[in-house]
């Protein structure tokens, strides 16, 4: 077999030097792209809510729970913003010089805590207190009534829970699905991992 | 004085083998293989700066392609947005070569059957390396790697008769 396979450096391509100082080039711009956009789309839409979260407390001085509720979304926000920046970057650094079997453990680890860890389960209960308090922070300021007058006024709350729910359906949505695809991935590397443990 | 592109890429262009014969084991298809040819040739361009035994290049190169190759392989089986590649130059295919060596595409077709640590390892068995090397790149003990070796080959030669006698 090993003398068959010698054959096949007869038909190996050689790229030049340039040819893959081009595909580096272009490979590094993309990635840093891949990486770039989501992360800044991200800190640019936290840092607008953080604004106008500021803004209109500001103009609301006299409405204490109002401001209690945009400084408890304020907070949150920024939270979720940097360990969401730490995840991200975790997985997106993946060392790849290592041996095989340590690469798996490392990507397993990483992997498993994100998705069956302790906190593993927090977006369950975070998406839905971001989504109300962020539609009630709009919703109640641009009613121009205090927070308790709006949720003393039966259209508004009708309003807030339909758009509440619809809001809340497309989230878990998305989030599930990239859930599913990366304990798909997990699967496969615990089966590769545990095929290199059943040698004997 | 190099620069450290310039040496990456001299080193690159040195061993380039291994990439195209980690991609061929692993993808089928010529645009994935494309594809983790530059996925590769990113990754090692990464962790260059931390290489610190030069001595041991071709390891690093195989590590690098073969946990790359292995993430990547998951990936074939979904909607997949294909990275731009810039146009190089129409080399000779190596698809066309392996095609006028039947017993080369035999093994071939036999490997792309095999699981994906089995792959790897058969590669490198097929690649010459010693036992001490395969064990450091795939992270297991020698004496496993004899055993995975062994087993891997009887699989590999299950495969070349079912695909001999056409029953797949």
């Amino acid at each position: 077999m090993q003398k068959i396979w010698k054959n096949i450096n007869a038909g190996i391509p050689q790229k030049s030097i340039e040819e893959l100082n081009l595909l580096l080039t272009s490979k590094t711009k993309q990635t840093l792209n891949k990486f770039l956009l989501p992360m800044s789309i991200s800190i640019l839409v936290c840092i607008a809510l953080i604004i106008y979260l500021t803004i209109t407390s500001l103009n609301r001085q006299d409405d204490l729970i109002y401001i209690i509720n945009n400084l408890t979304l304020g907070l949150i926000t920024t939270i979720a913003l940097f360990s969401g920046m730490i995840s991200w970057y975790k997985l997106q650094n993946n060392r790849y010089n290592q041996p095989l079997k340590e690469w798996l453990e490392v990507r397993i680890h990483l992997l498993s805590k994100w998705l069956t860890g302790k906190q593993s389960k927090l977006y369950v209960l975070l998406i839905p207190i971001l989504y109300t308090l962020t539609v009630l922070s709009i919703h109640v300021y641009f009613e121009n009534k205090t927070f308790i007058e709006v949720l003393n006024t039966k259209e508004s709350i009708i309003g807030l829970v339909v758009g509440t729910l619809i809001g809340l359906f497309v989230s878990y949505f998305a989030v599930r699905k990239i859930r599913k695809y990366q304990m798909l991935k997990l699967e496969f590397l615990n089966d590769l991992y545990g095929r290199l443990n059943n040698a004997r | 004085m190099k620069s450290l592109k310039e040496e990456f890429l001299e080193i690159l262009s040195n061993y380039q083998g291994i990439l195209h014969k980690v991609n061929l084991v692993y993808f089928k298809n010529e645009s994935d293989r494309e594809d983790n040819f530059q996925e590769i040739t990113y990754q090692l361009w990464k962790s260059y700066p931390n290489l610190k035994n030069k001595d041991s290049i071709g390891s690093w190169i195989y590590s690098v392609s073969i946990n790359t190759s292995i993430s990547r392989i998951k990936r074939e089986s979904r909607i997949h947005y294909r990275d731009e590649i810039p146009e190089l130059p129409d080399k000779s295919n190596i698809i066309d070569e392996i095609s006028k060596n039947e017993s080369l595409q035999l093994l071939l077709n036999a490997i792309y059957n095999l699981n994906g640590i089995d792959k790897s390892i058969m590669l490198l068995y097929l690649e010459e390396k010693s036992y001490s090397e395969i064990a450091n790149i795939i992270g297991i003990s020698k004496s496993n790697v004899g055993v995975r070796i062994n087993r891997a080959k009887e699989l590999l030669k299950q495969n070349i008769n079912t695909l001999n006698h056409g029953e797949y």
